[in-house]
């Protein structure tokens, strides 16, 4: 009952993706993209305006996986054209100006009637009946459909019993039904890991360490002889890939999408949320940020078995009716300082994180075991099992 | 996409002299506006070279303040000269609470992070609007003040002089405008004599131009930090207040994210830590806004979101062509 519902967890993967993009630069490198809602805007926009054909040379049908590597490689086109221009700026001023171009593409993609009838509202796929399905292109039978309210549901196993009408097999006939909502969740998951796992690859290749030496000492990574220019747009641009692959996975799964929660610079806010909580410069960190911001916010809403719920049976009708001050009850103070407050706790706790732990939940549990989680738990096991008389 | 009728329409339409007064005064009131909100995110910076993301919700938080003291003491003043000195009361409450409470903020808060990079300071900040926000919602959820939508009974307490256009000349002169651009022009003004006439002036000058020197010449850091912050916040908190009088600003909680971008845009193409800067780049983006709002209404060009999209592209021109503003020390951003 702790644990998060699996479209909950949907929303973690794919927001968590764009927000370890978002620490890829800002994290590693040191230079805060605040307008990097901007790709995640452009992947999601892109997938949707496809799937309704109003992309010249891409048909409405055309693969979600494709859809999900062009968008990505439209993400590096543009942010090598917006790196070209930002990079010669450092510190508050890089971050104002990637915010301009942000809001640029935001109003932009808010008027332009040309996207939908009523821009402002977002769009939504009315090009295409089928879910997006995620696998290989072309072969239909290793794609899985995703979606919010439609998508593939999956049978694992067998049902022996049923199949030839022996009861006696039924021991051995094991059937496990995934609903779309799990489909969805394993789909979507299995991106977010191939990209989470191209992340921390490039992060611990001799090109990360040239972007970590960015981040503590430009100057000197330069005098050591690293092109950092070169080492900057090419982290800008892998990072606004993966960026777009999120945008892309998001519009994928809810079919819809609207200026306010694609290209507006509080996304870009959101996954700065989760960095921070979840670790500044550790790819996995913004991952268990959003994690932990997306549970609060369950935790925190009347439906589900939050706290809401809890409170409100266990207080029963008689104390929720009081009045504490001046006609003001028990159950409005609950409705005022709990419901949907879950923004307020966030902030506090973003707060607190800046002020007392910079490093987050990732970095302070690193630096408390001394290297990465899995390498000292890894290093932990192995002595215990050597010290084992076998 | 954005059909130009034709440029001869539109050289004919501007050149008209009822046209061209109301974008003289359209863009006066804009400027007094985009300076009054900038002002005080440029103080801060000026000294301290703290960007501080929760300008926009302290404006809003001005806002409402000012929109409380009017609301409640409205009845008791009905005619003009008394709602006008009613407003020039609530200015003062707005200015010295807000005024001690960015004082205590930089207290409690910020001066932990001064020996952090700068980043950790915008993070900070943009961590506290999302708490502002989410207080100032709690507090007017608990007394009932519709959140979210335009708090219609503060803009109701405007005298009636101002809500008027007034005839002159043959010019339909708005008297909200005119009272901006005074209240603007007198704000502006303030500033000036702080920075020019005082010992924080004299500190802020000092502190844009090298901190660590005037640190080493003896300036009280500590003290003018505080002080500046508090001024700063204080001065935000006036800009709310008078916002709350125009309907296209009004007070509510999306004021904040409403009032932070135009804000940044203004310091930044001014010139982060410049005073005179961020004056003439407020001056600059508000006529700009007042023509391209023309343009849009007069059907010439038929893309509506022109003003909007164009404070954004002379933010990014600017950066382009001139990164340190257009009054800026190149040192200033160097961090």
């Amino acid at each position: 009952m702790f644990l998060p519902r699996v479209q909950t967890m949907i929303t973690v993967f794919y927001f968590g993706l764009f927000a370890m993009s978002f620490d890829f630069i800002s994290g590693y490198t040191g230079y805060l993209s605040f307008g990097h809602s901007a790709f995640y805007g452009l992947g999601a926009y892109f997938v949707i305006l496809v799937a309704n054909g109003k992309v010249p040379l891409l048909g409405n049908g055309t693969p979600f996986m494709m859809l999900l590597l062009l968008a990505g490689l439209l993400a590096v086109v543009m942010a090598l054209l917006m790196g070209a221009v930002a990079f010669r700026l450092t510190g508050v001023y890089f971050a104002m100006i990637t915010l301009g171009f942000a809001q640029i593409l935001y109003v932009f993609f808010s008027n332009w009637d040309y996207v939908g009838s009523n821009p402002r509202d977002g769009i939504a796929v009315l090009g295409r009946q089928d879910g997006f399905s995620i696998g290989v292109p072309y072969v239909d039978s290793l794609n899985m459909s995703i979606g919010q309210l439609q998508g593939d549901t999956f049978t694992w196993g067998m049902d022996f019993a049923a199949m030839t009408g022996i009861d006696a097999l039924s021991p051995i006939s094991h059937t496990i039904v995934f609903g779309p909502g799990e489909v969805s969740y394993y789909m979507i998951g299995l991106v977010v890991l191939v990209c989470y796992l191209a992340m921390q690859r490039i992060i611990h290749s001799p090109f990360g360490r040239a972007m970590i030496a960015i981040r503590e000492n430009e100057e000197r990574a330069r005098a050591v002889g690293y092109d950092t220019f070169r080492v900057k747009m090419g982290a800008f641009a892998i990072s606004g890939f993966f960026g777009a692959v999120a945008g892309g996975l998001f519009t994928g799964y809810r079919t819809s999408v609207a200026p306010e929660n694609s290209f507006y610079f509080l996304t870009a806010g959101d996954a700065l949320l989760a960095s921070i909580i979840g670790g500044f410069g550790t790819v996995a960190g913004p991952l268990f940020g959003r994690l932990f911001h997306e549970g609060l916010h369950e935790f925190l809403t009347k439906e589900g078995g939050g706290l809401l719920p809890y409170l409100r049976q266990q207080l029963g009708e008689g104390t929720l009716n009081t009045v504490i001050l001046d006609g003001f009850t028990v159950a409005e103070g609950i409705e005022v300082f709990l419901n949907g407050r879950a923004g307020l706790y966030i902030g506090l706790l973003f707060v607190l994180f800046v002020l007392y732990v910079p490093n987050g939940l990732l970095g302070t549990l690193r630096a408390y075991l001394g290297g990465t989680v899995a390498g000292q738990v890894a290093a932990a096991v192995e002595r215990r099992v050597r010290g084992w008389k076998l | 996409m954005i059909p130009l009728v034709s440029l001869v329409d539109a050289v004919t339409h501007f050149l008209d002299p009822s046209v061209l007064g109301r974008v003289l005064f359209d863009g006066l009131a804009k400027a007094s506006i985009y300076v009054m909100i900038a002002a005080g995110l440029t103080l801060i910076f000026g000294l301290m070279g703290v960007l501080n993301f929760a300008h926009g919700s302290l404006t809003a938080i001005g806002a409402y303040l000012g929109g409380l003291v009017m609301v409640t003491f409205a009845a008791s003043a009905s005619g003009n000269v008394g709602r006008i000195a009613l407003f020039f009361v609530a200015i003062v409450v707005v200015f010295a609470l807000l005024t001690a409470f960015g004082g205590a903020m930089e207290v409690s808060l910020i001066r932990p992070l001064y020996d952090r990079p700068p980043l950790y300071q915008i993070l900070l900040t943009f961590g506290i609007t999302l708490v502002l926000e989410e207080l100032l919602r709690m507090v007017l959820l608990f007394y009932d003040i519709q959140p979210s939508t335009d708090w219609l009974a503060a803009q109701g307490t405007r005298p009636e002089i101002i809500s008027k256009t007034h005839d002159v000349v043959g010019l339909g002169v708005e008297g909200l405008e005119v009272f901006q651009i005074l209240l603007g022009l007198a704000i502006t003004a303030g500033v000036w004599v702080f920075l020019t006439r005082t010992r924080y002036g004299l500190y802020i000058r000092a502190g844009s131009e090298d901190g660590e020197m005037a640190q080493a010449l003896g300036v009280n850091v500590h003290q003018a930090f505080t002080v500046v912050f508090g001024v700063g916040v204080g001065i935000t908190g006036v800009a709310g207040a008078l916002l709350m009088w125009d309907s296209a600003w009004a007070a509510s909680i999306n004021l904040g994210a409403e009032v932070l971008l135009p804000a940044f845009v203004v310091v930044i193409v001014g010139g982060l830590g410049t005073f005179r800067g961020t004056v003439v780049a407020g001056v600059l983006v508000g006529f700009v806004d007042a023509f391209t709002t023309e343009l849009f209404t007069s059907d010439i060009v038929g893309f509506s979101a022109l003003p909007e999209l164009f404070i954004f592209l002379i933010l990014v021109g600017t950066l382009i062509l001139r990164p340190q503003g257009l009054f800026g020390v190149e040192e200033v951003g160097g961090h």
